[in-house]
């Protein structure tokens, strides 16, 4: 340990010091000590200080090229300076990232990165979550010195289908070369020509079309690759972002749900190392076109709008003849709603006494699996609802068996979400059946009752994913019209039938749920996330 | 079928005195409470008070503000530093210039900006700031004339307080919402021509104050109902944490502008007016003095004011011009974090204060690093005399309540924040 800094004052007062543990290094920076795992970049043990060196090209998912030079720190017996995002932390080491050197080094890299950069803040897509400008704002912040004209290159390339490239923008870092190599998996962009000149663009006889292809729109540190499913949308400042959990498979890509005046804007993914890490698929990016399609805002009976009441009073009067017997009442739960709608379903169906429980949801698509992050199932909470019938002592038959085998003492049917794939749904028509659903579509339209619920990126609760991990998701926005939680609905159902359930909250049934399932008794409920304003979030990127 | 008396208690809910008994016509012995406000028309600003009395005597009163609420403080929270500009014209929005003035003055003690200021932003500040306290007092000093009965003196102070407000119309943009101060500076330098004007207006003012107080200072019935009203020892004043014109007329020697210097005070002559007697006359006159001096102090200011910048020269909080804003990058990204993130304000807390119309205005902020504040607390003189008003009014008449709260001044948009 004679590595360790003698000078007193390199060290602040209370820090550690001493042996460095095992595994671990020790190193100096700015005269602070700091310990981080071995292998660790001395860019991201300064970021353990808060120390924010600034980066383009580094990338805390992606392999680390050091191209923009912009991380540049000086390293004491090393006699010149060094990219920090490269440089290894080593025992003993000693930074200094305020000197005049690296300081002056990392002013003059953002001048000349901004050198060719096109006047477009106002109309870039990126502007307000640019790191450039977030950079050029915080370590910078000097006047033009230029007098030559720009370098034009070209404005507007359909690099992909879902992707638009401004080759003016861009400024080289290849971020999205590295995540389509290494998260794609597919090399699908190149820089093509050398100095001035050199530009992004697809690899020859490619397209940008891999189904992570989004991914390289969220890496972009500017407005280079913007999407095409959001440019000129609306502006990135103006979002507010809520932590959510995708729902369009069962992988449960942790996601944020960046919405606006009760509406999704955009989905991006949110950093989990055991689930997604950084990355999410193109079609999980696109489910929030769904939550406004062929919403169900009212309760109907009998295929016209009702109020709550008369449709509580309509489903009381159907099931209150079939209730004494339970053969004669079916509950289908869904692999497409959260452990607490399918639990609460589920524990009012115990109360009545109900044999027959199906589980319903949208069949397998085997050509999706790439064992990367698209999985077969494309139901979020397929396990959920699977743990949720063994706690319960129910046995879970396939939905789709409805199809040609309804059990002959059936009368009534509790269908919970708007999937019913292999059903012909009209087959049905001598049920009473009752759906529990946030779209008109599937079993709805032909549901005596339809009762409207919240979809999922309304709904604040829990799901399960493939791994088996319960995933909490919080509720962007309100449902639209007399919408409420699927689960809300299913207490209200309960108290029309004489049955009390005394649900308030969804944590109350979270409560309830994880007492009930043994493998989830650890779990808890943590406190409702608040929208996060964009605006004054920092910049992204 | 009802007889008279009947029919008019009917329709008009009284009867004649010749028709009461005698147990009628005696004053009931118990007290009376009745409410004054929340909007009456003699009484300055929307507030409201519970009045017990026994006959016209207060004996209890109960003052209830908050009708103009606006969460002043946490709105800051949610608004870049530049953005608060406009909310701080809305607390005394009769001197809305102090508040701007505040307000930057703490942020750029946050930055570390302050020695930087260039001197013409401090004498263009000193100078709003200056004719923002006489609109001030002009309004008090006026409206509590014409609540006494004395409507001339009230239109001749509102002349020459609109010939004020045209001048600051003239220099802001905007009558009574200036917006005007910057942080680092204001936003454009004085009109050509303003140093006339100005000249122009003070010598028009000059004469009417001499009318008014003409009319005021020895008018029987304006010394009968000031007088000995409202009175106020020094130590409670001090007790109480009263400033301003309501402190000095106690003879609370105390004036932030002499005893805190800011910007060019030091630099300019004035006197601090004291009263004696700290009673609703010597409000009035520690006022109409100030006033005087407030004039000294601009033609001081318009001799001795130099030449130069009215933005500090600094990017952190100077905007770039927009010939640069449209034609370089770097330019273009500063303006854009500027206006949409706000300007960059290192982590710590500040509190400054300044000599607003009725006293001592503070702004404390605590600052996180980022674009706008993290807590934002505002020290307004009129809440604190507002909690004086009931003591005051003890043992009065119910109509002196209307002269003592003309001299408290409440504005209702700083007391309640």
């Amino acid at each position: 340990m004679t590595q360790v800094p003698q000078n007193p004052t390199s060290a602040p007062p209370g820090a550690p010091s001493g042996a460095t543990p095992e595994g671990m290094v020790a190193l100096t920076i700015d005269g602070h000590r700091v310990v981080v795992p071995k292998g660790t970049n001395v860019l991201e043990a300064a970021r353990t200080l808060g120390n924010d060196i600034s980066a383009f090209c580094y990338h805390p998912g992606l392999e680390v090229v050091a191209q923009c030079r912009q991380c540049l720190v000086s390293i004491e017996k090393n006699p010149k300076l060094q990219p920090s995002c490269q440089q290894v932390a080593a025992e003993g080491m000693v930074v200094h990232t305020v000197d005049p050197q690296s300081t002056l080094a990392r002013k003059q890299q953002l001048e000349f990165t901004l050198l060719n950069h096109p006047i477009d803040c106002p109309i870039c897509d990126k502007a307000g979550e640019c790191t450039l400008q977030r950079l050029y704002f915080d370590h910078d912040n000097a006047d033009s010195r230029v007098d030559v004209p720009k370098v034009r290159k070209d404005k507007v390339v359909d690099v992909g289908p879902e992707i638009v490239l401004d080759q003016e923008r861009c400024i080289l870092c290849s971020r999205c070369i590295r995540a389509c190599d290494e998260v794609a998996g597919q090399h699908q962009l190149e820089f093509a020509n050398r100095g001035d000149h050199q530009v992004l663009t697809t690899a020859p006889g490619e397209q940008l079309d891999n189904p992570y292809s989004l991914n390289t729109v969220d890496v972009c540190p500017v407005g280079a690759l913007t999407a095409k499913d959001f440019r000129f949308t609306m502006r990135a400042w103006e979002l507010e972002a809520t932590p959510s959990v995708c729902n369009g498979c069962a992988t449960g890509c942790n996601i944020e749900i960046h919405h606006k005046h009760g509406r999704a804007w955009r989905l991006v993914p949110r950093h989990n190392p055991d689930v997604n890490k950084y990355w999410m698929c193109d079609e999980g990016r696109f489910t929030y076109h769904g939550l406004r399609e062929e919403r169900l805002a009212a309760a109907t009976v009998e295929g016209l709008p009702a109020g709550w009441d008369r449709a509580m009073a309509s489903a009381a009067k159907r099931l209150g003849v079939f209730l004494k017997d339970g053969s004669q009442i079916g509950v289908v739960l869904s692999a497409q709603h959260t452990n607490e709608d399918n639990f609460a379903l589920a524990s009012l169906a115990k109360q009545w006494g109900v044999k027959q429980v199906y589980l319903a949801g949208r069949p397998p698509v085997p050509a999706r699996a790439d064992g990367k992050l698209r999985v077969a199932d494309v139901n979020p909470n397929t396990n959920g609802v699977k743990a949720i019938a063994d706690a319960l002592g129910f046995t879970l038959t396939p939905a789709y068996e409805l199809d040609n085998n309804v059990p002959p003492t059936l009368r009534a049917l509790i269908i919970l979400g708007d999937v019913f794939a292999g059903i012909d749904a009209g087959k049905l028509r001598e049920l009473d059946v009752i759906s529990i659903a946030a779209h008109e579509r599937g079993p709805v339209p032909h549901a005596k009752v339809a009762l409207p619920a919240a979809a999922w990126a309304e709904n604040a609760g829990t799901i399960t994913n493939a791994q088996g991990r319960v995933q909490r998701m919080h509720a962007a926005f309100t449902p639209p019209g007399n919408a409420i939680a699927a689960w809300e609905a299913v207490v209200r159902l309960a108290h029309a039938t004489g049955i009390k359930l005394t649900w308030t909250h969804a944590r109350e049934v979270f409560k309830d749920m994880t007492a009930a399932v043994p493998a989830w008794k650890e779990l808890t409920w943590a406190r409702e996330a608040r929208p996060l304003q964009l605006r004054f979030a920092g910049s992204r990127g | 079928m009802a007889t008279d008396s009947t029919l008019k208690q009917l329709v008009l809910g009284r009867k004649d005195a010749a028709d009461l008994s005698d147990t009628e016509t005696e004053l009931p012995p118990d007290l009376m409470t009745v409410n004054m406000g929340p909007s009456h028309p003699a009484m300055h600003g929307t507030v409201r008070i519970v009045l017990t009395v026994d006959g016209e005597r207060i004996v209890k009163s109960d003052v209830q503000p908050g009708y103009l609420h606006r969460c002043f403080e946490k709105e800051s929270e949610y608004a870049t530093y530049t953005q608060v500009f406009p909310y701080t014209d809305r607390l005394n929005y009769v001197s809305p210039m102090i508040n701007n003035v505040g307000w930057a003055m703490a942020v750029e003690k946050l930055m570390d900006l302050t020695p930087l200021i260039p001197k013409r932003v401090e004498y263009i500040r000193v100078i709003v700031s200056e004719m923002s306290r006489m609109t001030d007092h002009l309004t008090c000093v006026g409206a509590s004339a014409m609540e006494l009965g004395a409507f001339t003196a009230f239109l001749y102070f509102l002349k020459a307080r609109e010939w004020l407000y045209e001048l600051l119309e003239v220099v802001s943009g905007a009558r009574l919402t200036h917006s005007y101060v910057r942080v680092g500076g204001v936003a454009k330098d004085l009109p050509d021509g303003f140093h006339d004007q100005l000249t122009l207006t003070l010598d028009k003012i000059e004469p009417v104050m001499v009318e008014v107080e003409g009319m005021l200072s020895n008018n029987k019935i304006f010394r009968d109902r000031m007088a000995g009203v409202g009175a106020m020892t020094k130590e409670e004043a001090i007790a109480t944490g009263c400033v301003g014109p309501i402190a000095r007329a106690c003879g609370v020697d105390y004036d932030v502008r002499r005893d805190h210097p800011y910007s060019v005070y030091p630099e300019v002559e004035f006197d601090v007016p004291l009263g004696t007697t700290g009673d609703c006359y010597d409000r009035y006159l520690v006022r109409i003095v100030e006033l005087k001096q407030s004039i000294r102090i601009l033609r001081q200011c318009l001799q001795q004011i130099p030449d130069g910048p009215t933005m500090v020269d600094d990017h952190r909080v100077a905007l770039p011009p927009k010939r640069d804003t449209y034609n370089t990058i770097e330019s273009m990204i500063r303006h854009f974090k500027h206006i949409m993130d706000g300007i960059r304000v290192p982590p710590g807390e500040a509190y400054t204060f300044v000599e607003g119309g009725n006293g001592e205005v503070g702004f404390y902020i605590v600052a996180d690093g980022t674009g706008r504040p993290y807590k934002a607390y505002c020290r307004s003189p009129s809440f604190v005399h507002l909690s004086t008003a009931g003591q005051l009014i003890h043992n009065h008449l119910i109509a002196d309540v209307v002269p003592i709260f003309g001299m408290i001044n409440m504005i209702g948009g700083e007391c309640d924040k």
